[in-house]
């Protein structure tokens, strides 16, 4: 299990990827985020995105289930405080295949609560054509491995 | 229809209440955040936590309904370029009921498209015990009413 002493610094990890059909799309935009273009593909055409784009939030749903099957830094976590700077840089569409990379930039043990360490992610989401389609910084709670130990 | 001269700084809006349940806090996070502590009561009961909590994803997703639902479906939104901080203050359990708070913070036009400009909002989630759950502070980009004929 990796512990939050085994984080290592600006040493990016992959994660695997998965492809967004058009039906997915439909299906979380219509519980979460029912606007006219994600949700009605002819009307979606006539939108300034020129046809149907998952919603930002699927999008981000979509990496946090990448990053939790590649159990990066996923074992001992306990969550997250939060996040900033979500970017949405470019529409994500049906039949496009999503990855994430995730660089741990800085890590700080709790001086409060001796078990657990915080660390600060940056999460990048690309495409199969290699473009960053997302961004956030997102901060992640760990168990250390050994508590108190600075 | 909702323009974006319609969102002036100040503007405050409650929205109705959500209630919470646990199944669907698990069939959210089965598909998108699989920890066990959002999926598995005997799991989440050794953890921190004490028993299941919704996904933070799931959260936000519960918050955009809302916003959709009671003010994107009669604006003329064009999407958002992204979200400046999101917090996840306080567990959301299941049985929980959230009320949605919103607040227009300011609306900038645009410089570069003239049909368009960007309004940045608060929204705050809380719970039935008037704590705050969840808040985000983000950005939506709306059309500019269509000049009169």
């Amino acid at each position: 299990m990796q512990y939050f002493e085994d984080i290592e610094l600006n040493k990016p990890r992959e994660t695997g990827s998965y492809t967004l059909s058009e039906a997915e799309i439909i299906r979380y935009a219509k519980q979460f985020d029912p606007q006219y273009f994600h949700i009605d593909p002819e009307a979606a055409k006539q939108s300034q995105f020129g046809g149907l784009i998952a919603s930002g939030w699927h999008t981000a749903a979509t990496v946090m289930r990448l990053m939790v099957d590649a159990a990066i830094d996923m074992e001992a976590s306990l969550g997250s405080p939060g996040l900033k700077d979500l970017q949405w840089l470019k529409p994500v569409r049906p039949g496009d295949t999503l990855r994430a990379r995730i660089t741990c930039l800085e890590k700080t043990a709790s001086k409060s609560r001796p078990e657990i360490g915080s660390a600060v992610f940056l999460v990048e989401a690309f495409n199969q054509k290699d473009e960053l389609v997302m961004r956030m910084t997102n901060t992640g709670i760990m168990l250390r491995r050994q508590p108190g130990r600075i | 229809m909702k323009y974006f001269e319609d969102f002036t700084p100040g503007d405050e809006m409650t929205f109705p209440p959500r209630s919470v349940t646990e199944e669907e806090i698990i069939a959210f996070a089965k598909d998108f955040d699989p920890q066990p502590f959002h999926i598995d009561r005997e799991a989440a009961s050794r953890t921190p936590y004490g028993g299941i909590i919704a996904s933070g994803w799931h959260t936000m997703g519960m918050m955009m309904r809302l916003m959709v639902d009671h003010v994107l479906r009669d604006a003329a939104s064009m999407g958002s370029p992204g979200i400046d901080e999101l917090r996840w203050l306080k567990p959301v359990r299941p049985g929980d009921v959230l009320t949605l708070k919103a607040r227009t913070l300011e609306a900038v036009p645009s410089k570069s498209r003239p049909d368009r400009g960007m309004v940045t909002s608060e929204h705050t989630f809380y719970n039935q015990h008037g704590e705050a759950v969840a808040f985000m502070r983000g950005k939506t980009i709306y059309g500019r009413r269509p000049a009169e004929a």
